[in-house]
């Protein structure tokens, strides 16, 4: 099968409406992210160093809802484009179904551990 | 139809670059999160990554994020424009170019400041 390259392809190909709204997620998700991770490498890697990242600096950061809520859209946007990124990876070369099925189960528990990680963590203060 | 050309390389690098960004995000949320065990935990993990080889890691990840970014552009626009497809292979030579600016620009900025004696 060749990659879909149209709205339309990708709605031929897909095998269920599920598979065609992650498509599109794919795509809508990506736009937000290049801005708001471009974004933050850009104000917490290249115009601060690694050694201003101290306690205080993230606490003091965190307190504003603002960068909270901004820190938390990078961290569920991501999460959802990265973990269904790589269900395409393991779709593609996990070849035996019972494997497929346990690598999927542990790479989902692991990934939605430390997405709750996450939110605990900026929602704690 | 994309086999051994440009079209395929674009999608080796966006797919190696994606996994090495999501394995780079797990590990970075875990350490972030430190926090809620207190400054001590926190701290423990990131005076370690004052180390100048976590910065030259990091140029390696902007690199991969700046990589992923614009390929991602590239895809959206084969996707959903009408011309997008039989500009693919320009698009990618930009994509790769304006990814080598940046990395440099970053790597300029990260490594100047490591000379100064700045984490």
């Amino acid at each position: 099968m060749i990659r879909a390259r149209t709205l339309t392809d990708a709605r031929q190909q897909a095998h269920s409406n599920a598979e065609l709204n992650w498509w599109i997620f794919m795509r809508i998700s990506g736009l937000v992210l290049v801005f708001l991770i471009l974004g933050h490498i850009y104000m917490t890697f290249i115009q601060v160093s690694e050694s201003d990242a101290t306690y205080i600096a993230v606490v003091n950061k965190l307190q504003q809802p603002a960068w909270k809520f901004y820190d938390w859209l990078i961290l569920s946007l991501s999460m959802l484009h990265g973990v269904n990124g790589a269900r395409y990876s393991i779709e593609d070369y996990v070849r035996s179904r019972p494997n497929r099925a346990w690598v999927k189960t542990i790479f989902y528990t692991i990934s939605a551990l430390i997405f709750t990680l996450g939110t605990i963590g900026l929602f704690s203060i | 139809m994309y086999r051994g050309r440009e079209g395929q390389w674009a999608w080796m690098l966006h797919r190696l670059s994606g996994l090495a960004i999501l394995a780079y995000l797990l590990i970075h949320v875990i350490s972030i999160s430190l926090f809620v065990f207190g400054e001590r935990a926190y701290m423990a993990v990131h005076t370690t990554y004052e180390l100048p080889i976590f910065s030259l890691g990091l140029i390696a990840v902007t690199a991969g994020v700046v990589y992923h970014s614009l390929n991602g552009l590239r895809i959206i626009m084969m996707d959903f424009t009408g011309r997008g497809v039989a500009y693919q292979r320009q698009m990618f030579y930009a994509v790769l170019g304006l990814t080598v600016l940046a990395t440099a620009y970053t790597a300029f900025v990260v490594i100047g400041r490591l000379i100064g004696g700045e984490a």
